[in-house]
């Protein structure tokens, strides 16, 4: 699409009327980022205001939706709080079956992952044939809860589909489909120089930053810190399984890359132990409509990092108060710090790389040229051809892998 | 629950904190309630003392005639300390605690936003997560706003 | 005017060139969206080609309910799309809101900002659904585009 003429990001003389309220506001000094804002907010929809005007089950249908790539994790945190509150025992089968969904939407996530930021480094191959993996997820899901996304699997004290027998083998077999596959990613990701010169030493944050960051997530695990709600905090059936969790000391998108590639495998260990030893009795206890008053945090490990709901009930079937923090925003510090000093055309996988979960293909960025004080407003699309074009002429090159890549898929 | 109890306790002798103001609400969940006069101190030896590294979230509620503020701490353990404090809705001050804790930055600016809270010491930044023609007095989190303000 | 116009819409049914908009959804529609292009749905065997500009785009695929964030911008992107174009409301959101009716930063569906061409329903819309809509909004193209020729004739 680009020839291999110089791409120059054009400076607009003056400064334009209408700047957009989200987005980034950079501070360009020659090729390299002097400093980011970040303005969020363009999805904020007024979720929690609304909870509260809902019925405990509604507000969960409601919660599901704040993320449409992680909307078990969101369910799931915020029906636990509720149990909680409600001193609820949920049935051990049914908590199975919550991790179950629950690892399957972590698989589905990093191989979706994969894709993105294969196609933010040119590497677009690798979106084609990730995502036609993740496909293999989203049968399994779609057959175990009766919709590709937004599984509606959860209710207050348990969930709301059993698994039959068959279906449950069938998962089996696709899982060693599915790790069969994952074993290229991570050859990839180990052995392709021109994947580890791309992504290392980009979006750099040392172990100390991390933690004074408050990151979480792979973010924070591939700089070091063995952080996972899973272990840490474990909820749902986790206390009983044995999985590892993935840290890498690289503290760059390099580093991230493999900690989700590496967190697939774990995935799969995961699922099988709770297939092969999944309870037998009730997918559901009895809950009351009124919740008695009280209040509770949960935690949540979703595919991003960390989510914590906080529920409030006061004796009515409406929760008082509702406060979810979602994993990505707990990052926008992080990336803050890993685009400061650093070239602009590392910024989209730097952005990329802590998988946010705000759709930034729309997310409009204004640059100042520090130097010329002019101004412009770049799309990501624009932002997008500029970093593929800067690699190509630092010697960065996908062509070869995107046709291997090609070839591999039509033999497949 | 000896990690958590041994927590709770030091608690009590450091800060002289009383005992029905903290409680072990299950394995892995401390609460505590301060007045805020005395919330930065606690928050110093929670973070400097016990350790406290990581600010998952800071939850503000609309209790009439005061607005609470919970701080909800985490440790590499998995113990999380929940603190809880309150100032008048009159006078809704806070002070930053971006100092010990960057992500904050975000979670306090979200207060300012949806509670009207007034944050002391915080960076120049954008808001979050209203627009900047929101009329100016409306807090869509506090009990008394209903959408129907907004027209 | 009129070869100029017939050529145009028999290049806008062999490809359309679409673009991608997301109004505060949470994000499920626009991955299915994504996933429309990848080898199992392949949109792009119908001629559909994503486009990163709205000055080049037919059809503006739209997601999520609208945030007062992003009112604005939607109608300017419409705004720059050249005529004749298409508006493509993905997923029960964009139709009408979808569960974030009540919420008190949404407005409603796209259709309260924008005129939409067709609505798909789902949350989110399946790829399936979404090629289905294309298809038909294409052969509603081609039946408008032989009515027209019928009456000239």
């Amino acid at each position: 699409m680009h020839d291999s003429h110089e791409f120059k990001i054009p400076f607009g003389p003056q400064h334009p009327a209408l700047k957009e309220p989200e987005g980034f506001s950079i501070a360009l000094k020659g090729e390299k980022i002097m400093g980011v804002e970040v303005r969020l907010g363009y999805n904020h929809r007024g979720i929690e205001k609304a909870c509260e005007s809902k019925t405990y089950i509604q507000a969960m249908y409601l919660v599901e939706r704040v993320c449409g790539i992680c909307s078990h994790s969101h369910s799931t945190c915020f029906i636990q709080a509720v149990e909680e509150i409600a001193g609820l025992v949920v049935p051990k089968r049914a908590l199975y079956l919550r991790t179950l969904v629950g690892e399957l939407e972590r698989i589905h996530s990093h191989l979706l992952w994969l894709g993105v930021a294969g196609h933010e480094i040119g590497f677009d191959t690798l979106l084609m044939y990730s995502w036609r993996d993740r496909e293999v997820v989203m049968d399994i899901l779609a057959k175990i809860t009766g919709n590709r996304v937004n599984y509606g699997m959860n209710t207050i004290g348990g969930v709301r589909r059993d698994i039959f027998p068959l279906d449950a083998q069938a998962v089996l077999k696709d899982v060693d489909i599915l790790e069969e596959r994952t074993k290229y990613y991570i050859e990839l990701a180990l052995k392709e120089t021109t994947i580890i010169k791309r992504l290392s030493g980009v979006g750099v944050v040392s172990h100390e930053d991390a933690i004074k960051l408050g990151a979480v997530g792979p973010t924070a695990r591939a700089s070091g810190i063995a952080r996972d709600t899973r272990k840490d905090d474990p909820y749902a059936a986790y206390g009983e399984l044995k999985f590892d969790v993935i840290t890498s000391d690289k503290n760059d998108v390099y580093g991230r890359t493999i900690v989700r590639v590496l967190e697939l495998m774990e995935s799969y260990k995961i699922i099988r132990q709770v297939i092969q030893n999944l309870p037998e009795g009730p997918i559901t206890v009895k809950a009351p409509r009124k919740i008695p008053a009280g209040e509770a945090i949960s935690r949540y490990e979703a595919p991003r990092g960390e989510d914590v709901h906080y529920v409030k009930s006061n004796g009515t079937e409406k929760p008082e108060r509702v406060k979810m923090r979602a994993p990505t925003l707990a990052n926008v510090q992080a990336v803050k710090h890993m685009l400061k000093d650093r070239y602009l055309a590392d910024m989209p996988i730097v952005i990329a790389a802590i998988d946010p979960c705000f759709s930034c293909t729309d997310r409009l960025i204004w640059v100042e040229d520090v130097n010329s004080k002019k101004y412009d407003v770049m799309n990501w699309g624009t932002l997008h051809a500029y970093s593929v074009d800067w690699h190509r002429q630092h010697g960065i090159n996908f062509s070869k892998l995107n046709q291997e890549l090609a070839k591999k898929m039509e033999r497949a | 629950m000896v990690k958590e109890e041994n927590m709770k306790q030091e608690i009590i002798r450091q800060l002289n904190v009383p005992e029905d103001k903290i409680r072990i609400v299950r394995e892995r969940r401390i609460s505590l309630e301060a007045d805020y006069a005395v919330f930065g101190k606690i928050l110093d030896f929670a973070v400097k003392q016990l350790r406290f590294d990581y600010l998952c979230a800071i939850t503000g509620l609309d209790d009439g005639d005061r607005l609470s503020f919970i701080y909800e701490l985490a440790q590499g353990d998995g113990i999380m300390l929940s603190l809880k404090t309150s100032v008048p809705k009159s006078h809704p001050v806070l002070k930053t605690v971006t100092p010990y804790f960057l992500c904050a930055d975000v979670y306090e600016r979200e207060l300012v936003d949806l509670f009207g809270a007034q944050v002391e010491g915080l960076p120049e930044g954008n808001r979050y997560p209203l627009t900047d023609d929101w009329p100016k007095d409306q807090f869509p989190l506090r009990k008394d706003w209903t959408p129907d303000l907004l027209k | 005017m009129g070869v100029i116009s017939r050529v145009v819409t028999w290049a806008r049914i062999k490809s359309p060139w679409v673009l991608h908009f997301n109004t505060g959804a949470c994000n499920a529609c626009d991955i299915e969206i994504v996933a429309a292009l990848t080898p199992r749905y392949d949109i792009e065997r119908f001629g559909a080609q994503l486009k990163g500009t709205p000055r080049h785009a037919d059809v503006l695929l739209c997601s999520g309910p609208v945030t007062r964030q992003i009112e604005d911008r939607l109608v300017r992107i419409y705004r720059q799309m050249p005529e004749p174009k298409f508006v493509i409301a993905v997923g029960t959101c964009a139709c009408s809101g979808g569960v974030f009716q009540d919420c008190y930063n949404v407005k409603s569906g796209i259709d309260a900002v924008i005129p939409v061409s067709a609505y798909v329903p789902g949350c989110p819309a399946s790829p399936k659904a979404l090629i289905n809509a294309i298809v038909k909004l294409l052969k509603s193209l081609e039946e408008s585009e032989a009515k027209k020729n019928a009456k000239a004739v």
